[in-house]
């Protein structure tokens, strides 16, 4: 069976992403202890100037933790937290009382990373399963870092590797639904595709019915 | 706020700032301030103190390779003559001599991207293009905010030439 990205049908594009965003809402409840489900809520085709803007303000201050992809598909995987929302989870996961902290110490940033590997390779497993020819072993992830920045600025280092080719930039975004017992989840998933797989995404776009 | 395109001119002084985009440039009368979020960019601002006028190029990449593109302003090669030429057009053409320059922005956010085609490095090569493609023209650089690992908000003081950079977690400080 063929590895080749390029395979991929164009019917397919967006199953392969809600098959990502499933193996995800497993993991992350599996984590939390709660029920929680990722949406893939929109594929963003955008002009580079447009995109520092597209997961809110560009100047609204957010956390971020980057996990790099080499392999099959090339680009970076970024877990965004709202502010107060990311610390709301962080006092959850550390049994504290909700809204008890409001900065990012060294316990909530490692309350972040950990839930953004979570997450982010069970994304990148069932990915990579759901891709023809799936092998895990070819999607291979860094470990996560963690960032507290500008959302523009994150944008656009994340999309850097995209406009070195292209005026139009091309990312995958996945929202995040709780239930009553989990604080807000504004959370938002960025699959930022690198310059080769955004080519084969954009192709297979453009040839969607 | 509003964003600037390539060619826009936004001189209204009951704007409280212009925003300029990824890969855009605009320029602004005193005493409206420019403003823009870099990351592994470079943010070039431009001032004419005399003229009381300040211009800012948000540059993606160091060269356009010679290809003729849509948007000057993405690139260090095309946005730099291209917003000259509309100061000159606006201000005459001796304002090139007055015309002073300040460098932010370059940063490698993360070192976890993986980097088959050394993006990574690419605040460090787009410095170096500026640098050079200003010291051609004689436009001296007054100060350089570069490099690191954090964003930058980059706000120009049309009036003064003053930039203050803004970093997350930080206290603004002035160049």
């Amino acid at each position: 069976m063929s590895t080749d990205p390029t395979d991929l049908r164009p019917d397919s594009l967006r199953s392969i992403f809600d098959r990502g965003a499933e193996g995800a809402s497993e993991a992350l409840s599996r984590w939390l202890g709660r029920p929680v489900r990722l949406l893939v809520s929109a594929i963003d085709h955008s002009d580079l100037s447009v995109a520092g803007d597209l997961i809110g303000p560009a100047d609204d201050l957010v956390a971020a933790c980057a996990m790099g992809l080499s392999g099959r598909l090339d680009g970076m995987l970024l877990l965004v937290f709202e502010d107060r929302s990311g610390l709301a989870i962080a006092d959850f996961l550390l049994a504290r009382p909700i809204g008890s902290t409001d900065q990012w110490g060294e316990l909530e940033r490692s309350a972040a990373m950990e839930t953004a590997n979570i997450v982010g390779c069970a994304y990148l497993n069932a990915l990579a399963d759901a891709i023809p020819g799936g092998q895990r072993d070819g999607l291979v992830p860094t470990p996560p870092e963690f960032r507290h920045e500008f959302a523009g600025s994150l944008l656009e280092f994340a999309l850097m590797g995209q406009a070195t080719e292209q005026d139009e930039v091309l990312l995958v975004r996945t929202e995040f639904v709780a239930g009553p017992e989990l604080p807000s989840l504004r959370w938002t998933l960025l699959f930022v595709p690198g310059p080769s797989t955004a080519t084969t995404l954009r192709a297979l776009r453009a040839e969607s019915p | 706020m509003p964003n600037a395109s390539d060619r826009e001119i936004r001189t209204d002084p009951g704007t409280e700032w212009i925003s300029v985009a990824i890969g855009r440039w605009a320029i602004a009368s005193a005493p409206t301030p420019l403003r823009t979020l870099l990351g592994s960019c470079v943010g070039v601002a431009f001032h004419d103190r005399e003229g009381r006028l300040g211009a800012l190029t948000h540059v993606v990449l160091p060269s356009s390779r010679g290809i003729e593109v849509d948007h000057p302003g993405k690139y260090a090669d095309t946005a730099i003559p291209a917003v000259l030429a509309e100061i000159e057009r606006r201000a005459g053409p001796r304002v090139r001599s007055r015309l002073t320059a300040k460098l932010a922005g370059g940063a490698r956010m993360f070192q976890v991207a993986t980097d088959p085609s050394g993006t990574l490095d690419i605040g460090r090569r787009n410095q170096e293009a500026i640098e050079a493609i200003l010291s051609e023209l004689r436009i001296p650089v007054l100060a350089r905010d570069l490099g690191g690992n954090a964003g930058r908000r980059l706000t120009l003081d049309t009036v003064s030439g003053i930039v203050a950079i803004k970093i997350p977690g930080g206290a603004e400080y002035c160049l």
